[in-house]
Formats: C-alpha cells, structure tokens, sequence
C-alpha cells in the first residue's frame, strides 16, 4: 500500500485540532450551554484559590512581621532577680559569633516610649529601637518613603520610620519635604520621618528608630535591663547556630544572668499555621470542579451517541480509533480550556473587587495582586477537567462497531 | 495485478436468539487496477455486509480477503493499519451521502486529508477546492450539505471520496437515493473520475441500469455472489431507461 504512512505527531495534532474546533463550532449551543457550568466553577475555584493564597500571604506576612522570617533566632538575657546589667559583655561574644557564624542579617532590639511633639501636643510614643536589617528580616512593607537605609545611621537628624497613625497626626505630610518631629525628653532632638508602615496596626501612633539615635533620645535607665537580638540564618543551619550560640552565650555572661536562645519564627513551631485555611479551601474546589466534571462528562455522553454515525464516516475515511479518541477528548479539553480563561476573568474580577479586599484585608498589609498561581491553577483544573470529562465519552465514541455506525 | 481479491470469504452473525445466520456464503472475487465490477442485489441479500469487508470495515468469519496481493488478516491483527490503509486507498459513497452536517461543502472534502499526511494534509484546502471543481462545484464551496440538492449532495461526496486519490472505489446505492436523470449524472461524473485517476470502481446497487455501466457484472443473491449476463437482463426490462 503505497502511502499509507503514518502520519507526522505535528499533522495529526493539528488535524485533531481543527476537527474539534469544527465540532465546537457546530455544537455552539450545547457547548455554550456546558462551558457555562465550566466557567462558573473555574471562577469558583479560581477566586477561592486566590483569596486563599492572598489570605494565606497576609497570614504569613503578619506572621513574619511578628516573629521574623525563617529562620529567625531571637537572643534575649535577663536577670533573674531583675537586676539591671552590663551588656557590653554580651554584645562583645555576639559580634564574634556573627562574624564566625557568617550571618549576614541580625538586629538589636530594644523598645521603649519617647515623649513626642505634636501639633496637637506632645504625647507618649511606643519606640522600637532596631538595626537597619530588621526591615528585610521582618520584610517591612513600607507606605510612603523607605526603610532605613546604613547612610541613616549617622544622620545628625535621627530618621524615624512611623506607623499610619503617627504620620496622620503629622497631618500626612509628604515625605519629599523631610517632615520632622521634635522628641522631647533630657536631651531633646529633632527626627526626620523617612517612612510610614504600611501595616495597619491599631489607632496608636508609634515608631521605629536605629540603634544609636534610640540611646541618645532615650534615658539609658530605660532600657538597662533589656537585651534582645534577633539572627536571620539559613533554615537547616538554624539548628546547629543556635545550640552554638546558646552555649558560647551563657559562657559570657556573668552569673544570675540567663541567656535564651531559640528559634521564634511561625516556621519553627511545627505545624503549618494556615494549614486548616489551606485543607478547607481544597475541599471546595475539589467539590465544585467534581461537580463541573460531572455535568460535562453526562453532556458529552449524550453528545457522542449522537455522533456515532458522524464518527463511523470519519472512520471509514481513515480516521483510526486512537485519532477518534484524541478528537473527541481534544473537544472537550478545546472547550474548557476556553471556559477557562473566561472563568479566571471573572474570579480576577471577584477577587480585585475593592469591597472584597476590603473584607479580606483585616488590617494585616496591603493586599497582594492577584496570584499568578491561581490562574495558571485555575486553567490547568479546566483542561484537566476537559481532558476528564472527555475521557469517558472518547471511549464510548471508538467502542462501537464502524459498520453498525454507518448503518445506523 | 490484482488489486482486491476475495476467496471463498463467509459472514455470519449470531443472532439473539442464539442462531446463526449466515449472509454472505463463500463469495470469491478478483478485482484488478482500473477495474470496473457492478453488484446487484436485492435488500437484504447482503449488499451491505459484502461492502464492509470490501471496505476493511469489518473481518470475514471464514475466508481470506487480500489488498495489494497482502492477506488483510494480517491488517485485521492492527486496526491502525487497517483504518491507514482505508484512508490512503479506498473511497466510500454511500446511498445516503453520509456528508457531515454543520460543513461546508470544502471542509467535507477536506475531512479524510485530515488523516493524511505531507502534502496531502497540509495542502488539503487548495486539493479539496480543486476537486469540487472538478465535480462541478466549484462555486458551492461554502454551502451547508443541507442546501444542496440531492445531486450536488452526492457530487461532494464523490469528491470527498476521491480527494486522497484511492485505489478501490466502494460505492453503495450512489444512485438510490436520486432521481433517474440526478442518478445518471452522478454515474456519469464517477465513471469518468474514477477513469482519470485509474481506480477500481466497485458499485453496489439494486438498479441494474446503473449496474449495465460497469464492465463486469455480479449478482448477490441471498449470500451468494455470482457473475450473470447484465444485458440480458437490461433486455428483459427495456422500459427502464438511462
Ligand atoms: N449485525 C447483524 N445482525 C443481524 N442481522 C444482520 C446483521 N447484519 C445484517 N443482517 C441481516 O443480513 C441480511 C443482509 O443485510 P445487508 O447486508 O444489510 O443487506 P442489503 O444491504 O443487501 O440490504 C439482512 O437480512 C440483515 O437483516
Ligand atoms: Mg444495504
């Protein structure tokens, strides 16, 4: 037989896929009516796996923001009679183990309140006093200007960074015209705001400033007893850098004093915290694209009997089983693919909503624009939905007799 | 040489009733390149049966059928190579035209190139336009099988068949669902594609005037196929005229 070739993977993919856009075109209103239930699911799941992952995003990112991204170590000594002491001794061993240890990012922290003036009059201001890497390990999110920057350090005029409520006080100045606050106090200073916190922390103005500015506004009675520092190391060196430094630590310092190290990022205590978000939002899209699916594959059942006649004439064209069964499947994956995209549309609508962000916001953070993931999840469930549903009824269409089919 | 042969090839089903019933019984043929054979018969000889395993639609329970001097049994073992074998060298015209509805007329044609390859597939819109020509319908390109007339119907469908230029011509009832005049038309316009391309052409029909058309002349008469003398037949009957 003289050209009975096969035929290249190019040509029959290319064949099948004009057949299949033939019998969507065909059917335009049956498979409009089905890509309906498609789109609407694909929507449902869509916006329910974005809404999940910008709710898990701000879980992770108040999470964050609270304990430090992982792995974070935090270091903290005290007395246990609660006694002020020195902690230059403590600082000294803690440079040491930096530089040994490698790490690149770690922050002092000390907190306090700081008397500042307002328009309105002066109040009391809760103080963060940190290093300049405690942005990227707590990843700050910041509204208006930056974080601290190393050039911040030996400004004349501390910088602050400040919460939305302090910068409204203010009366929300621009930061291009370097606002300044007077902090009262022994020493009185003059602070340049260089940033307003995106998050949204409550109605209390408060602020954070570097370590050194912090120790000249502030009364060093204040903070005496205080010593907290924070290391950001690699997760699977978290282990071996803390038991190195709580020993090399608690060698330092002078007796009655404790030193705790330990691991205080959400990622070391075990459980996934948004694990329960994560389980319940599966189970739903699961639900809604099984019951998709359900409405499909019987659509297209009903569909393929039908078209037995119609397939038997393909067949006895040459068209061989395994080519009937890609097209008849191809159909399927064709059509909900292109519900898809429309079903990933409308959940990008959803989802974008400002009265939605609105609710799902919870005072955490700035919301995220839409995941990624979730469309690129949200077309993938669709063509595995299609490829599903076509399944059955692409078997059903090579598992007739052509003969009978022409008959018929 | 011998394009098609056919020995002493049996077909039985088994009906519900636990019963066999045979319908086609020892049929032997021998069909050549270029050949033109008729069949007559009438309903229910098995006009149809034969058709399918002339086709390599279906296997014959006892009996062998060869293609191109190869045992189809062979084929039969891969059904892939069976349907290749089908798409690449036997054309179909059914009695009802089997035109796929809700297609033009050009993307009918274009149908079995979809199962090409090479040239054949991706040049199949410009062959497809070229042999609605060729039938004759060339500005009807675009019509739907549904607003066309019985003739122009079948003339899609002769071109559909012949598009991948087959060897062996299958053509059940072409005329029986036309008109006389339509029918001998459509007779005339296949006699003449089926001798420009030089394929065998086998008619299966109950009209023996369309039969006289062919060379040789076979009649199925309950299962068993013999070769019989169509103008003494057509003489019997000399009010149906062509
Ligand atoms: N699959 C089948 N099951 C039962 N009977 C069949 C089957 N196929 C054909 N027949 C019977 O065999 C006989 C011949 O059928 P067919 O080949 O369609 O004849 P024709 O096309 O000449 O009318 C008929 O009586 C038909 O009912
Ligand atoms: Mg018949």
């Amino acid at each position: 037989m003289s050209s009975t070739k096969r035929q290249s993977p190019l040509a029959a993919l290319v064949g099948s896929f004009s057949e299949a856009w033939a019998e969507v075109r065909i059917h335009r209103t049956r498979v409009l009516l089905s890509l309906i239930g498609v789109a609407v699911a694909v929507a449902a799941i869509t916006s329910v796996v974005g809404l999940g992952a910008i709710v898990e995003q701000s879980v992770q990112e108040s999470n964050e923001s609270n304990g430090g991204r992982p792995a974070t170590i935090g270091v903290s000594a005290y007395t246990q009679n609660g006694a002020s002491f020195d902690a230059a001794l403590l600082r000294t061993t803690l440079n040491s183990a930096v530089d040994r240890y490698k790490i690149r990012y770690h922050t002092s922290i000390l907190s306090g309140q700081l008397s500042v003036q307002f328009v309105a009059g002066a109040a009391l201001v809760n103080t963060t006093a940190i290093d300049v890497d405690y942005g990227v390990m707590h990843r700050v999110k910041i509204k208006e200007g930056s974080w601290f920057a190393e050039k911040d350090i030996n400004r004349l005029a501390p910088a602050l960074v400040v919460n939305r409520p302090f910068w409204a006080l203010m009366g929300s100045p621009d930061l291009r015209t370097h606002p300044t606050v007077r902090i009262l106090g022994s020493h009185p200073i003059t602070a340049v705001i260089v940033g307003v916190r995106a998050v949204r922390d409550g109605d209390m103005p408060n602020m954070m400033m570097l370590m050194d500015a912090f120790r000249v506004a502030a009364e060093p009675a204040s903070y005496a007893g205080q010593s907290q520092f924070e290391a950001w190391v690699p997760p699977p060196l978290a282990k071996r850098v803390t038991a190195r430094l709580s020993a090399e630590l608690a060698a330092s310092v002078p007796s009655g004093v404790d030193v705790q190290v330990n691991r205080q990022d959400y990622a070391a205590f075990g459980a996934d915290p948004i694990g329960p978000v994560r389980i319940a939002v599966g189970a739903v899209a699961a639900l809604v694209l099984f019951l998709g699916a359900l409405g499909l594959v019987n659509i297209s059942l009903v569909t393929v009997r039908q078209r037995i006649r119609e397939i038997g004439i393909r067949r006895s064209f040459g068209a061989t089983a395994g080519r009937v069964f890609f097209a008849v499947m191809m159909e399927s994956v064709v059509a909900t693919a292109a519900a898809g995209v429309v079903g990933v549309g409308v959940a990008v609508a959803v989802v974008e909503n400002p009265w939605v962000q609105e609710k799902l916001s919870r005072g955490v953070t700035d919301l995220p624009s839409f995941p990624i993931g979730a469309a690129l999840f949200g077309l993938a469930a669709a063509t595995l939905v299609g490829a599903l549903a076509g399944l059955l009824p692409a078997i059903a269409a090579v598992r007739f007799k052509v003969i009978d089919a022409i008959r018929y | 040489m011998s394009l098609l042969r056919l020995d002493e090839v049996t077909r039985s089903v088994r009906l519900p009733d636990d019963e066999t019933l045979e319908i086609l019984k020892g049929v032997t043929l021998d069909v050549e390149i270029g050949d033109h054979v008729s069949i007559v018969g009438r309903s229910g000889s098995g006009k149809s049966t034969l058709l399918n395993l002339l086709g390599l639609l279906d296997a014959p329970t006892s009996g062998s059928i060869w293609f191109d001097d190869r045992l189809t049994s062979e084929l039969s073992g891969n059904a892939r190579d069976r349907a290749r074998a089908r798409g690449a060298d036997i054309g179909f015209i059914f009695q009802q035209f089997n035109l796929l509805g809700g297609r033009t007329a050009l993307e009918n044609v274009m149908t079995p190139m979809l199962y090409a390859s090479g040239r054949q597939f991706w040049r199949r819109r410009q062959f497809a336009t070229e042999m609605l020509e060729r039938v004759g319908l060339g500005g009807r390109l675009n019509s739907m099988p549904e607003k066309l007339s019985g003739g122009e119907q079948q003339r899609v469908a002769i071109a559909r068949a012949l598009i991948r230029r087959p060897r062996l011509i299958l053509a059940d009832e072409p005329t029986g669902a036309l008109d006389i005049e339509t029918g001998a038309s459509i007779m005339a316009i296949l006699d003449d594609v089926a001798e420009v391309s030089g394929a065998a052409l086998i008619t299966i029909t109950h009209d023996v005037n369309v039969a006289a058309l062919a060379r040789r002349h076979y009649r199925l008469d309950r299962g068993v196929l013999a070769p019989i003398d169509v103008s003494r037949v057509l003489s019997a009957a000399p009010e149906v005229g062509l």
